[in-house]
């Protein structure tokens, strides 16, 4: 009985797509999970788009098992072939994942085939990232500002100071990013940049707060989207992930902290107040 | 008064939408998750101040709010939840008291550094259990089509595949 419910499921969901063949689905799939993954989802929901990429095909031996390092499409027929990506740099494209979000759930009623879907997922990496170094070091020193400013004793003192202490951070980032540093590195790098910068504000101008200088600085790199994503994936039954994305967070958290201590270590060695 | 929360709600709104831009967020969610981090935080602060709610449980009720009001946006806009729920999660993070607890700690105040790192470990704990309880609210809600069929093929089969029946061993390739 459950056969044949299950092949009436999957001739209703294949019959108005146009024809792909089970490699060409897999591709599809696996590029999509790469995109979805490398541009900072959560597993699940990689996982959930690219089941229902397959299932949505008729083909329901596919299946998927992802973790933030890589995905593996897997067939369980016996002769079926499977794929192994595995991911070593994530970054962080919101827009992305919402675009091939879109595409997961609307592919039906667009009616594509195996070429306009490749083409349209080529076009939409060409435009990723859509902020500039610049706007995003701009970003990185309003958004340091601003939580300086809502950390209480408000003045435009604290303001500047963090803006700048913020944006010099952040393009210091963007200069190194060439050389590809270990996470551990880039965020010793960014906690030591915002030490100095913070303590040389406080002593050029007494009218700053060492504090929320600091702290507002902290802000833009600070592993929040780690954290989120970990707390979701562990309410999503993914704990291995769940696990890997919250111990991701506190590594991040604390090289931020030792580069900040080592800073003003450094300072007080050096005699300065 | 009002002033307070106006310039709260204000600096709230344009750090999430700073954080947005450096999530690379497009500009059509920007307002949107701008409007959700104002929100939290109005709301985080207000039972802070007026109502002297302990940190953990103000910390916890204004993240169900950001989560609720997210899942809502998201259903409006058909867009991921995270889209929302990231950028406006973020000022609610608590790193002043990790900053300060690790700077007593430099200082030589281990014992005092302690108690304000465990009370900054205890907020990011509430703000874990609020994200988790909406979504997981909200994952149970979804009974869709799609989830039903996906429970019904984990059932376990045993039928024949088809290309493996052969009646002579000697013709399987």
């Amino acid at each position: 009985m459950i056969k044949n419910t299950n092949s009436e499921i999957q001739q209703q969901n294949a019959m108005s797509l146009p024809p792909m063949t089970k490699n060409q689905v897999m591709d599809l799939a696996m590029d999509m999970g790469k995109i979805l993954l490398k541009s900072g989802a959560e597993t699940s929901r990689v996982e959930d788009t690219m089941m229902r990429f397959c299932r949505s095909y008729g083909y329901y031996d596919l299946n998927v098992f992802c973790t933030p390092t890589v995905i593996i499409l897997g067939d369980e027929s016996p002769r079926g072939k499977s794929r192994v990506f595995r991911v070593r740099w994530r970054a962080t494209d919101l827009g992305l994942i919402m675009d091939v979000n879109q595409l997961s759930y609307n592919f039906r009623n667009w009616n594509m085939g195996y070429v306009e879907i490749k083409r349209w997922l080529q076009e939409r990496l060409a435009q990723s990232h859509p902020y500039g170094n610049g706007v995003v070091c701009v970003a990185s020193g309003l958004g340091s500002a601003c939580f300086a400013m809502l950390l209480g004793s408000a003045s435009i003192y604290n303001f500047a100071a963090a803006f700048l202490t913020g944006f010099i951070a952040m393009t210091l980032l963007k200069m190194v990013n060439n050389f590809h540093p270990t996470p551990f590195w880039e965020n010793f790098l960014a906690g030591f940049a915002i030490g100095i910068v913070a303590q040389t504000c406080c002593l050029v101008s007494p009218y700053c707060t060492m504090e929320n200088i600091t702290v507002g600085a902290l802000m833009p790199f600070l592993p929040g989207l780690a954290f989120t994503n970990g707390v979701r994936d562990y309410m999503a039954g993914d704990l291995l992930s769940g696990n890997s994305r919250i111990a991701e967070a506190g590594l991040f958290a604390l090289s931020i902290a030792i580069g900040l201590a080592f800073a003003l270590k450094v300072w007080t060695w050096g005699g300065l107040p | 008064m009002m002033m307070h929360y106006l310039q709260a709600f204000v600096f709230a709104f344009l750090a999430t939408v700073a954080f947005g831009v450096l999530f690379q967020g497009p500009k059509r969610i920007l307002w949107r998750s701008g409007l959700i981090g104002g929100l939290g935080w109005v709301v985080f602060i207000g039972l802070k101040e007026l109502f002297s709610v302990h940190s953990f449980s103000a910390n916890f009720l204004a993240t169900v709010l950001i989560a609720l009001v997210s899942e809502i946006f998201a259903r409006i806009w058909k867009e991921p939840v995270t889209v929302f729920e990231i950028p406006a999660i973020i000022p609610l993070v608590p790193g002043f008291g990790m900053y300060r607890g690790m700077n007593y700690i430099l200082q030589n105040y281990v014992s005092y550094g302690n108690e304000v790192l465990l009370g900054a470990a205890v907020d990011a704990c509430a703000i874990a259990l609020g994200i988790m309880m909406v979504s997981g609210v909200f994952r149970a809600l979804k009974t869709g089509s799609d989830m039903a069929s996906q429970r019904q093929q984990d059932l376990l089969g045993t039928d024949i595949a088809s290309d493996l029946y052969v009646s002579d061993p000697e013709d399987e390739d």
